[in-house]
């Protein structure tokens, strides 16, 4: 006590206040947590990542392959005049492409996230990286054969010698002997490798004539760079020369790219929990400090200047920071933890390897959960040191002048008003992401200016609310009421951490809703098929499947799409689309001019491309693929613009003759039945017809709109969850704020239990007051989020979003989890403030 | 009226701290060798040893006593706020020691007036609600003639649409006195009930007790340390180390100063 007292008394005082100081620090916790946990989670992966590149790129020392992604790859006549290249110990030949593996049971294994590929086996003599081993077996020899990874033959219950199949999306469905298991020396999570012998490999999965890539190792007598340059020197200038410190160094950035959504999503979310934090921090600093009005009135009686007791509380504040961010960090790792082991039950084929805890996580998370909390106790604290002496001595105290709240309310009229003029400026403009943008500033303004009119609101709002809730509790719901805009800034502080999670709940909730039904909507309006075949996998419909089906019993028409990305008038590259078979009966093409169905050169555009300059009907187009190949094609017809057709569409004839065979494939197979054919049976059939395929599903209208909506369900629930966090977090403001009220009303109770309050009643006016509380913060946010959820749709009109549904079902359930909510987070201070001895009426402090 | 005045005489009549049986009905509260510990083992601390005492129907009585006596303990335990060590408790007939918190909360409720020293009153209600809690609590509507005769006494009837912040010192104790004679009780406790007032106000609050024992026929008690206040009542208790060592009837401020001193001396 000697040397520092106010230190002394702000310590004492953290002690002898347990729960309270548990409650915030849980508050600090659960935003440092979220921060913390982001960073730990995408540090994790990115060096997991970097360390299975490290160790693919290990031996490199240089690549070359095609400067352009459309343009063909390295022609083997050149990986020739590379292996004369003085310096050069090996050139190892890459392939890629996409295989599905069928396992023991003669179902495709899954990899969830994780790549899938089929490539060349080059012995360690041919190969730049030092050989991984063989777990059993041999290298592949006969065309037959292949060897698989120890991952994958674990995966498949395949072992060397083994027969099954693969496939490839060009080639469809191979028989393969494992002839051997290889190791690698990272783990790679759910990653398959498939390789062939070269022969087998060149003619499965390249055009025969080109490479995707080839790396090269040096004998070690020159640098990297002077063997690249001498590499450049010998191939075409189409081909890009790299160094192998090169080559990792895009792979690190390629990484760092991948994941930095990853980040700033979690990171998105662990600022809304902090945000919403913030309330909570503040608003219990703000009743520490009425609460020990008197006390800080005697320190300042007895001789603490203001700037001591102003020191004392924001000394408070940065232990209960500290302490939170730290366990905060605790708890970080954790969440890093959990969220990896969820995502490998859900078998997303993730990398494993240990969490990544970096001193940036730890100084980024220690410095926001303790400056996020001295920032929320600034305000409180600066209120604490204008407490004049005599307070010490007076009995009661009057409540925040209303002046303050005046000039609150003239702040919150403005900024709210500036938010709605940026919102209607958004609404009106044409542009959608402009639109957008100023909309999202428009919520922001919108969103602060009703946290500082909030105050207000609640009088507003509660008063009649509670009249209608609380009518049938008689006096406890009156009670409840009055209580419950006894101190409207903290009902505000408390509710409007429900509002912000609502706002965003329910805004994904209207967004999501109008992705369905819009999705659903541009389905029906568009397609006729009675049978949609597509894959489950990330590999299109294999090229035979699509021609057996169409041989089934009962198949009238069936149309194929591919996706063709091409280079047009040697200028920009665009994925359009390339039909074989008729659109008519499976697809409502509006023509707007000339045909519907493209024709041997002749293609239909959409309006948006007809009214390109030099786009109209009738002019002439050269399309280009990186085998070198050129078509022209002459606009015979223009259609409405259409999301599931594309800018243009062009014969199956075209994508053939531009696309190497070894990457056949098609997006979907469009299945239309012949007039009175049963639609099970020709499901049936279909399914008979695909089986070998393995990969092809056979859907009917419904199943492929819900397996739409249900991408578009994960997505959600996705986001549900991560929202659900800044709810836990209100929950928790609301406990905090009920638990503190009781105790500062703790003779006013005393005094209700003497006079006769039931137990039973104490608590009920305790929970309906909460419910009160919860329900205004969240109709504010939910008429907050739907508006501008609905808001945000309609700008995205004309990018998928043309359909608009606000799903006021789920709102109203909203609504009631809420006020369920506000009564759960009533339980504990209900039965605190029940245990009240009536003697506290009496009790003089 | 009548009943009330024989009660008084029943009470002169009686100098002894029990009654036989059959004058029970008389008797409001009663307190059968009540002994109160805090604490337990060596530390603990004897507030109240054995006394036995019973307060009549329609008089004033004042405890009185020196800090740390056992006055309050005394006023609690008679009105269900605390639990006894040892002895038993009445109101009216009923014993409160078997009671369980949810009977002994009604009792209080429905039976029991009280007034705090420091009002006490809720600030987020007006002044007429306050009076009326205790009976809305109940869930039943008051009666409106006798509140109005409870009104009138307490001469508020211009300031009960008023919140308590808007009330001065005196005025929120008459609500607060207002509010343990709304609901008509058998007993009116009052803890220091001027203890926060000053002296033109204590003697409104004191009068407006007075005049609920002389005109309504209530049963007041009261714990004070003024003796101006005690002298409103019709006897005082005096205790003195958890005992009562003294009594005194019809007093006057003076006669319970002298009283106080020989005990405090």
């Amino acid at each position: 006590m000697t040397r520092n007292p106010m230190r002394t008394v702000s310590v004492r005082n953290l002690q002898a206040h347990k729960v309270r100081l548990l409650l915030t620090v849980v508050s600090v916790l659960l935003g440092t947590a979220f921060v913390a946990g982001s960073f730990i989670f995408t540090d994790t992966l990115s060096h997991s990542f970097t360390k299975i590149f490290d160790n693919a790129d290990k031996g490199i020392d240089a690549r070359v392959q095609a400067q352009k992604s459309y343009q063909p790859g390295v022609a083997l006549s050149v990986v020739d005049r590379i292996k004369t290249v003085p310096g050069v110990r090996v050139v190892q030949p890459v392939a890629d492409q996409p295989i599905v593996l069928i396992d023991k049971f003669g179902k495709k294994v899954q990899t969830g996230g994780a790549p899938s590929q089929a490539g060349i086996w080059t012995s360690p003599r041919d190969s730049v990286r030092p050989a991984d081993g063989f777990v059993s077996g041999h290298a592949p020899v006969a065309p037959g054969d292949v060897v698989i990874n120890n991952a994958a033959a674990e995966k498949a219950h395949l072992t060397t010698g083994d027969h099954t199949k693969v496939i490839l999306p060009n080639a469809g469905a191979l028989n393969v002997t494992i002839s051997g298991v290889y190791r690698i020396s990272t783990e790679t999570g759910g990653y398959i490798g498939v390789l062939f012998s070269e022969p087998r490999a060149l003619q499965l999965l390249t055009d025969g004539t080109h490479l995707s890539a080839v790396d090269i190792a040096g004998d070690g007598t020159v640098s990297e760079k002077a063997l690249a340059a001498r590499i450049a020197a010998v191939v075409p200038s189409d081909l890009k020369v790299q160094t192998g410190d090169q080559v990792r160094k895009d792979d690190q950035s390629s990484i760092r790219t991948a994941l930095s959504f990853v980040t700033i999503f979690l990171l998105a979310f662990g600022v809304i929990a902090l945000i919403v934090g913030t309330f909570i921090i503040y608003n219990t600093f703000s009743m520490i400090v009425a609460q020990r009005l008197r006390e800080l009135a005697l320190l300042r009686a007895i001789g603490a200047d203001r700037k001591q007791v102003r020191r004392s509380v924001v000394l408070e504040a940065g232990i209960i920071g500290a302490i939170g961010s730290v366990l905060g960090l605790a708890g970080g790792v954790g969440l890093a933890y959990g969220l990896h082991a969820l995502l490998d039950a859900l078998k997303l084929g993730l990398p494993s390897g240990g969490l990544i805890l970096s001193v940036r996580t730890v100084v980024v998370a220690i410095l926001l959960g303790t400056g996020v909390t001295l920032l929320s106790a600034y305000a409180p604290a600066r209120r604490a040191a204008k407490i004049p002496p005599v307070a010490a001595m007076r009995e009661e105290f009057s409540s925040p002048g209303v002046a303050t709240l005046r000039r609150r309310t003239a702040l919150g009229l403005v900024v709210t008003a500036l938010g709605a003029l940026a919102t209607l400026a958004g609404a009106l403009s044409s542009s959608g992401g402009g639109g957008a943008t100023l909309i999202g500033l428009g919520l922001l303004g919108v969103a602060a200016g009703v946290m500082l009119l909030s105050p207000l609101l609640a009088q507003w709002v509660i008063t009649p609310l509670g009249k209608l809730i609380g009518r049938p509790f008689g006096t406890v719901g009156e009670l409840a009421r009055t209580n419950a805009v006894r101190n409207p800034r903290r009902t505000a502080a408390t509710s409007f951490a429900l509002t912000l999670g609502l706002l965003l709940v329910s805004g994904v909730a209207v967004i999501g809703a109008s992705m369905k039904s819009s999705i659903g909507a541009l389905f029906d309006n568009n397609v006729t098929a009675d049978y949609i075949l597509t894959t489950s996998v990330d590999v299109g419909v294999p090229i035979g499947a699509g021609a057996a089906a169409a041989r089934s019993p009962g198949v009238a028409t069936l149309t194929q799409l591919h996706d063709l990305p091409v280079q047009l008038d040697g200028t920009r590259t665009q994925h359009g689309t390339a039909v074989d078979g008729p659109l008519k009966p499976v697809f409502r093409v509006r023509v707007v001019r000339g045909t519907g169905q493209p024709a041997i050169g002749a293609m239909i555009v959409s309006v948006k491309t007809s009214e390109r300059p030099g786009w109209g009907m009738g002019t002439t187009h050269a399309l280009s693929t990186h085998n070198g190949v050129t078509v022209s094609e002459k606009v015979a017809g223009v259609y409405e613009n259409n999301n599931l057709l594309g800018p243009w569409l062009v014969t199956g004839d075209v994508y053939r003759t531009l696309v190497p065979r070894n990457e056949w494939s098609d997006i979907v197979g469009l299945v239309k039945a012949s007039p009175g054919m049963s639609l099970p049976t020709l499901r049936h059939n279909l399914e008979k017809a695909t089986d070998p395929y393995y990969i092809v599903n056979v859907q009917n209208r419904d199943e492929f709109k819900g397996s739409l909506a249900s991408q578009v369900n994960g997505l959600l629930g996705l986001l549900y969850g991560l929202l659900g966090l800044a709810i836990v977090i209100a929950i928790l403001g609301i406990v905090n704020t009920l638990a503190l009220s009781v105790v500062e009303r703790r003779r006013e109770i005393g005094m209700l239990r003497a006079v006769g309050m039931q137990r039973k009643q104490v608590r009920r006016t305790i929970y309906v007051e909460s419910l009160l509380i919860a329900v205004f913060g969240a109709v504010l946010g939910l008429i907050l989020g739907l508006s501008y959820g609905s808001l945000f749709t309609r700008t995205l009109h004309g990018q998928g979003l043309d359909k608009l549904s606000v799903p006021f079902g789920q709102a109203a359930a909203f609504l009631v989890v809420a006020g369920v909510v506000g009564v759960l987070a009533a339980l504990w201070p209900g039965v605190r403030a029940a245990r009240t001895p009536p003697l506290e009426a009496i009790s003089s402090s | 009226m009548a009943a009330c005045t024989r009660a008084r005489h029943a009470v002169a009549m009686t100098e002894v701290h029990t009654l036989p049986p059959d004058v029970t009905s008389i008797v409001a509260a009663r307190a059968a060798a009540v002994t109160k510990l805090y604490g337990s083992g060596d530390t603990a601390v004897r507030a109240l040893d054995q006394v036995s005492v019973e307060l009549v129907r329609g008089e004033f009585t004042a405890i009185m006593g020196p800090s740390g006596s056992g006055k309050s303990t005394l006023m609690h335990c008679l009105a269900g706020l605390d639990t006894v060590t040892s002895g038993n408790v009445y109101i009216g007939d009923v014993d409160l020691s078997g009671l369980s918190d949810k009977k002994m909360t009604a009792l209080r409720r429905d039976r029991i007036g009280f007034v705090f020293q420091s009002f006490n009153l809720v600030p987020t209600l007006t002044a007429l609600e306050n009076i009326t809690l205790p009976i809305a609590i109940a869930g039943r509507a008051p009666q409106q003639p006798w509140l109005d005769i409870v009104i009138d006494t307490l001469g508020l009837r211009d300031r009960l649409g008023h919140r308590p912040s808007e009330l001065s010192g005196g005025q929120q104790q008459r609500v607060a006195v207002g509010r343990a004679l709304a609901s008509r009780p058998e007993i009116i406790f009052g803890d220091e009930p001027t203890g926060n007032l000053d002296s033109r106000s204590s003697g409104e609050v004191m009068g407006i007790l007075r005049r609920s024992v002389d005109d309504l026929g209530q049963t007041v008690v009261i714990v004070t340390h003024d003796a101006r206040a005690a002298s409103y009542s019709d006897r005082v208790l005096f205790l003195a180390d958890g005992r009562i060592v003294d009594e005194l009837r019809g007093p006057t401020a003076d006669a319970v100063l002298d009283r106080m001193k020989n005990l405090e001396g």
